[in-house]
């Protein structure tokens, strides 16, 4: 039997609808078709065999020549306010006479047509929730339909090939999109067996110690007695503060970021600990550590402010008033904010956890962003992983709305193949 | 005996890899059996260059550039980022990169109208000198709040083909997640139209729908407790170029204006008039677009009344006529309002039309009762509007071949 051709293959480069590094190298090496040394016929079907290579690739021939029409759709952006003024009439007007002879018009951009060949695929649902960025190849979203993770405007549709109308909202159920366009978990056999000696050293210990674990019960160790921060301790210690929360202002939340969350909260901790009535147990959440820091500092600088004869206020800096102005206090404020919406969203949205089928916490696959487009033609909420198809791809001046890696020559040469005058 | 060779070889030594560290390519030689079905398993030279290639140029490729998009057609054959200047060094992801802003308008990057004198020729909607003088000046901002040499400049047309060679596509902005929000609260909440809205934003008529629709979709499943998918998302909006949401309402914002996300007065082409006509007419003939219509097709309206936004029209040749602005705040009242009578006269009719039907609810399905008549069959009696069977007209859904998938979902 003859073996099937890979599907990505070295030997024939070809592009196919998925986001893999051999894609991306195809396109880095496709180029422009040869006009000169080959016949029109070896140009058509090099053509038409690249170019099905990559739309609708699953779809049968037979299947895709019906689809096929030889109307490709366009539009023109109009100006109201030309139309407002003029009737059209002027455009005409003593043409015979001359008028327009000398007149050096731009011409008007030319409508790429010729790469909207293939706009009746766009309307596919499998290819849809690929243009959405839902799937990271046509085969898997494919996959997604068959399987009946998608639905169209409510209801199951278990059909790859249903041709959507303008209008219809298709969703994806939001764990497979994650899946398929998150980074891919690495399953390494030492992984596994660490995975599996941690679980049965637990089994273990939970037998040795009987049915129920004793309560960590630790004795409270004396709080030693520490003295009131000293003014100059304090303003060093708010000063670098305030540059973590700088640091942490600027950090955007990501797994990157990480460590300036961190810090940010080592020097809160520090900070509070400063105070000898501050326990480390009691304040604990935000919230009180927040109060907590804004109280204390008040207090602070109110006492700082009623002896002025303090021996460290000599130097010209004034540790009495500022330290801590109203929009530093804001700035601490927001960078509260940031740390408990990235302890939520690390918590509750991108945790790590070693069940779900993608690497956690999710980030994009690779070379994701290479192939990171949305055409017009789909207006798409991420949050919910649902689109609407808006209406049907078209071609306008300057522009198709056709996603096609190829040559515009090539792409003229597929549509002329599918005209069957050859 | 050498160990056999695995077939997914590759891919695993691909997965386990590090992002820093380069893919392998050391393979070892290795001459496989003649009349084998086993594909070559040494280092080609295919092979070796498209390791070249992914470890050169396109390791720029795997991971998103924080803040930008990352396209192919961004880059040189080299692997450079053209755009980039000589001071710019793509962070490694170890080291933090303090080049996010926080401003709201600012870290919402938007593409610049800017190119060069050959790159003319991509610009498809007609931004007018208004719209470019506000994007210009957004920049210039930004230009001068962070110091050239190690900030990457917005991108160019170029910078956003994903596909180099085909230079007719690049990938256009999205919503910003504030313009989508934006545009949900002015319809929902402040009550405008669609056409209302889509004027104000810039975006199209079915595009404000969409947002509407699928911003009341996340809400509700924000009050039923699902989980979003937020991570995603994030990632997904930091990847593609998005048209950021300018608040006039905020009092720093007072001079600018909406940015334009899409051309909202769209012409469909019509096939009639896909030809070249030469059509003889006298000089003195006054020949109008509505003229131009009839010449082609004679069902062809002009274009003042196939565009979305005729109200549009209307209002410009109203203060083209000079009245004053209570006079035309009046008359686009009056014609509001008499669209809306119709759109509910439209709804009740179709409403009186359902409850007209009869209607026997059953366990899973309801038996619906409409009136049908014989002569819908048509003529030849082929028509698909007839019902039930017909001599020489078989039922064919049953066979094999037929398409079933369905064609239409109702929302």
């Amino acid at each position: 039997m003859r073996k099937k051709p890979r599907f990505h293959s070295l030997k024939k480069l070809k592009v196919r609808q998925d986001w893999s590094r051999w894609s991306l190298y195809s396109i880095s090496q496709l180029k422009a078709p040869d006009l000169v040394r080959r016949t029109y016929f070896q140009q058509k079907w090099t053509a038409k065999s690249d170019t099905r290579a990559y739309h609708g690739e699953q779809i049968r021939e037979k299947k895709w020549r019906r689809m096929f029409k030889r109307n490709l759709p366009a539009v023109v952006p109009m100006d109201h306010k030309y139309l407002a003024r003029y009737d059209g009439s002027e455009q005409a007007a003593g043409r015979g006479a001359g008028v327009d002879a000398n007149e050096d018009k731009r011409a008007p951009l030319a409508t790429p047509y010729m790469q909207m060949a293939y706009f009746p695929i766009e309307r596919r649902l499998d290819t849809a929730i690929f243009r959405s960025l839902f799937a990271s190849s046509v085969r898997q979203a494919r996959q997604f339909c068959v399987h009946g993770l998608v639905r169209v405007n409510g209801k199951k549709m278990p059909y790859p090939g249903y041709m959507l109308n303008p209008g219809d909202m298709f969703q994806v159920e939001p764990s497979s999109v994650m899946f398929a366009t998150g980074a891919r978990k690495t399953r390494t056999s030492t992984g596994r067996r660490i995975a599996k000696e941690k679980a049965t050293e637990r089994g273990t210990a939970l037998s040795q110690t009987g049915q129920t674990p004793p309560p960590p019960t630790q004795a409270l160790p004396q709080q030693p007695i520490r003295e009131e921060p000293t003014p100059t301790e304090l303003k060093k210690h708010l000063q670098s503060l305030m540059h973590d929360v700088e640091d942490v202002l600027i950090a955007d939340v990501k797994a990157k970021d990480k460590q300036k969350f961190r810090a940010f909260r080592q020097t809160v901790r520090k900070a509070i600990s400063l105070w000898r009535t501050a326990n480390p147990e009691t304040i604990s959440t935000l919230d009180t550590q927040l109060a907590f820091l804004k109280t204390q500092v008040a207090k602070a600088s109110a006492a700082a402010a009623s002896t002025p004869s303090s021996p460290s206020s000599t130097s010209d800096d004034d540790p009495a008033g500022p330290l801590m102005s109203p929009d530093d206090q804001e700035k601490l404020k927001s960078a509260f904010e940031k740390l408990r919406f990235e302890s939520q969203h690390a918590s509750a949205w991108n945790a790590k956890d070693a069940r779900l089928p993608y690497a956690t916490p999710w980030r994009p696959r690779d070379y994701m962003a290479a192939f990171a487009f949305i055409p017009r033609y789909l207006e798409v909420n991420q949050n919910i992983c649902a689109a609407v198809y808006l209406r049907h791809p078209v071609a306008r001046p300057g522009l198709a709305e056709v996603p096609t890696p190829f040559h515009q020559e090539t792409g003229q040469l597929a549509f002329n193949w599918y005209l069957r005058r050859r | 005996m050498p160990p056999r060779l695995r077939a997914s070889r590759f891919s695993s030594a691909v997965v386990a890899r590090s992002p820093t560290q380069p893919q392998s390519t050391s393979q070892p030689a290795r001459v496989s059996r003649e009349f084998s079905q086993t594909s070559c398993q040494q280092t080609t030279l295919r092979r070796r260059k498209f390791y070249e290639w992914l470890n050169g140029p396109g390791s720029a490729l795997r991971e998103p550039i924080p803040g930008s998009t990352n396209y192919l057609g961004a880059y040189d054959r080299y692997g450079n980022l053209v755009r980039a200047g000589p001071g710019w060094s793509r962070k490694s992801p170890t080291e933090p990169e303090p080049e996010k802003q926080l401003d709201e308008e600012t870290s919402v990057n938007e593409p610049s109208p800017e190119k060069s004198g050959e790159e003319k020729l991509e610009g498809q909607e007609t931004i007018d000198e208004l719209e470019m003088s506000v994007r210009r000046e957004e920049e210039s901002k930004k230009k001068t709040k962070t110091d050239e040499s190690d900030k990457l400049p917005p991108e160019t047309a170029q910078d956003l083909q994903p596909f180099p060679l085909n230079k007719w596509f690049r990938s256009q902005p999205v919503l910003s997640e504030e313009l989508r929000e934006a545009i949900y609260q002015r319809v929902h909440k402040g009550g405008a139209t669609v056409s209302l809205a889509s004027v104000e934003f810039g975006v199209s008529n079915e595009r404000v729908g969409a947002v509407v629709r699928l911003k009341q979709m996340e809400k509700e499943w924000i009050a039923q407790g699902k989980t979003l998918a937020l991570p995603y998302a994030r990632a997904v909006l930091g990847m593609l170029p998005t048209t950021p949401h300018v608040d006039t309402s905020r009092p720093g914002n007072r001079s600018k204006r909406p940015i334009t996300h899409e051309a909202i007065n769209d012409l469909i082409v019509h096939p009639a008039t896909r030809q070249q006509l030469f059509v003889p007419v006298a000089e003195s003939r006054k020949f109008t677009r509505e003229d131009a219509g009839k010449a082609f097709d004679n069902q062809l309206l002009p274009a003042d009344a196939r565009i979305p936004h005729p109200e549009l029209i209307q209002a410009e040749r109203e203060l083209a006529s000079g009245l004053s602005f209570e006079e035309r705040k009046r008359l686009a009242t009056e014609r509001i309002a008499q669209e809306q009578a119709k759109k509910t006269k439209e709804e009740e009719a179709r409403q009186a039309d359902l409850r007209a039907q009869k209607r026997v609810p059953q366990r899973r399905w309801d038996f619906v009762f409409k009136d049908v008549s014989v002569d819908s069959v048509g003529r030849n009696g082929r028509d698909p509007r007839g019902v039930g069977w017909r001599y020489g007209f078989p039922h064919e859904d049953r066979k094999k071949g037929q398409v079933k998938i369905p064609t239409k979902v109702e929302a």
